[in-house]
């Protein structure tokens, strides 16, 4: 599964990336994970098959639903999740977007 | 929560949806995310132009052959800060030109086309006190003064030339054998001239009747009073509170507000710039550098420093765990572990330090600036660079002291919210 976040500049998404990774490899799943500003979710459209936005910009969810469409199922990062880089619940809630994997 | 503070909150809220879906501002926005290398490549020109080629502070002290590419470093600072209206505009038309789906390079190329047509091609120049014109594009309307006169064309003309390519009567009719480029290319020709002509006349029209040039125009009645409200201590605080108030609902209020707060910076840096390659000194405070190493270091709202208070004062584990998982990131500027994972959205104990400590540092490092203890910069440093690190790319020692005031101050200003924590934590746990 290819699962991309969104956030201003990557950055900080890229600190709960390291974390998913890690428990991925921990559960032994083999998933495409990766970190982009949110300007460039349009170009990678096709590329993912989940996008999970950080909770500091979830005021552009309704916006970039618009330019997904159908293509990918989108969230907002639960908050405190986030916060903790709590990456095995980040995981978790990408694949149950994605109807459990 | 109260009634007053929900509906403030959800009013925050729209205003945020609303300035990301504006497809003029999000494309500003955007067009500006783009370029932001260019700047920081720009103002690092200055940086090598100094430790090279300066005769008293570079490298050319003990090889002064080094001074001859000093023309060189002024180059890099014209291609990028000097000359940044033009392909900003660009990028803006063809951010702008994607919404609005019509062919985005041939959008970007008519805006810029129509920026030209409606500036001076001739300057003024005195030679031996004589008084005469040259064939020439002024600076000032290819740099950063252009900046707003620029915006302004190019929502005007995308929208303009995206009317005029959707019409089917003025398009050229060719056979379907003919591959689809040609047929593009050839429909694109009656807009582009439309388009052109009517750009042209409308900037010689408008320099006829006012004895101005549309670029001079905007920039003193638009662009020159918002620089000034921008820079001024009361302008500058104002916007960095209004942006906390973004961050306390969650929000990244830097995102929100940088259609407006993006070009300001951009032309104080590059005003700074210049000023400097002229043998002046720089005097815009605001830059993006500026903004990194002071208004938000540490993370927004001065968040490390919330790290060293918990780190001194807590008394909660909960509190001392996410202060240590956010250390690192907070060493780098990012805040959002301590912002989501504490939490400080929408969290009433931290709400008046998390939202006025930005205006608090930005105050400080103003004041610095004013009692010309610290000098204003003219080399930004990009988002991530690790504090104290920054300040002293951009500000020398004198940013590193005036952080590390700003630190210490916060951590104080953070402190009895912290101690209101730990009384809270202990309340509860009685009760529970």
């Amino acid at each position: 599964m290819r699962i991309m976040l969104a956030c201003c500049a990557g950055m900080s998404t890229s600190l709960v990336v390291s974390k998913m990774e890690e428990s991925a490899k921990v559960q032994g799943k083999d998933h495409k994970i990766w970190a982009v500003d949110q300007t460039q979710i349009e170009e990678e459209l096709g590329n993912f098959d989940v996008l999970l936005l950080g909770p500091q910009v979830r005021h552009i969810l309704r916006k970039v639903t618009k330019i997904v469409g159908e293509k990918a199922p989108i969230a907002v990062i639960e908050a405190s999740a986030y916060g903790r880089c709590d990456g095995e619940a980040v995981l978790k809630q990408a694949e149950e977007l994605m109807g459990g994997i | 929560m109260s009634k007053i503070s929900k509906k403030f909150e959800d009013g925050l809220l729209v205003i945020a949806e609303k300035v990301e879906e504006n497809k003029y501002l999000g494309s500003i926005k955007n067009a500006f995310t783009i370029f932001m290398p260019f700047v920081i490549v720009g103002s690092f020109a200055t940086l090598f132009n100094s430790l090279i080629c300066s005769p008293t502070t570079g490298l050319a002290k003990w090889i002064p052959i080094l001074e001859k590419i000093k023309p060189a470093f002024v180059a890099v600072n014209f291609a990028t800060m000097s000359f940044m209206t033009v392909p900003v505009i660009f990028l803006i038309a063809m951010q702008l030109a994607k919404a609005n789906k019509v062919p985005e390079y041939i959008t970007g190329v008519v805006v810029v086309a129509s920026y030209i047509s409606v500036i001076p091609e001739v300057v003024t120049v005195i030679v031996d006190k004589q008084k005469g014109t040259a064939a020439g594009i002024p600076g000032a309307a290819l740099g950063a003064q252009g900046l707003f006169v620029g915006m302004i064309i190019a929502v005007l003309v995308v929208e303009l030339f995206s009317k005029l390519t959707k019409i089917e009567a003025i398009k050229i009719k060719m056979p379907p054998s003919v591959p689809k480029g040609i047929s593009t290319s050839f429909n694109t020709l009656i807009p582009i001239m439309i388009t052109l002509t009517i750009t042209a006349i409308a900037g010689n029209v408008f320099f006829n009747v006012t004895g101005m040039y549309v670029n001079d125009f905007i920039y003193q009645a638009i662009q020159a009073p918002l620089e000034v409200v921008f820079q001024s201590p009361a302008g500058i605080i104002a916007i960095v509170i209004f942006s906390q108030l973004f961050w306390f609902l969650g929000i990244h209020g830097g995102l929100v507000i940088s259609p407006i707060r993006n070009p300001l910076i951009a032309a104080a840096i590059a005003a700074n710039v210049a000023a400097v390659n002229a043998g002046g000194v720089a005097t815009q405070a605001v830059t993006y550098g500026f903004w990194l190493n002071f208004i938000v270091a540490g993370g927004a709202g001065i968040t490390l420093s919330l790290i060293f208070a918990i780190f001194i004062f807590s008394k909660r584990d909960d509190h001392k765990m996410i202060a240590k998982v956010a250390f690192l990131p907070g060493l780098c500027g990012i805040s959002e572990p301590i912002v989501f994972g504490l939490p400080l959205v929408l969290n009433p104990t931290f709400a008046i330090p998390f939202i006025l400590n930005s205006g608090i540092a930005t105050a400080i490092a103003l004041f610095a600036t004013k009692i010309g203890f610290m000098p204003c910069n003219t080399v930004d440093v990009p988002f991530g660079v690790p504090v104290l690190i920054g300040p002293f790319i951009g500000h020398g020692w004198q940013g590193v002291i005036v952080q590390i005031i700003i630190f210490a101050v916060c951590t104080f200003t953070w402190a009895p919210f912290v101690l209101m924590s730990n009384r809270q934590a202990k309340e509860e746990a009685k009760q529970a």
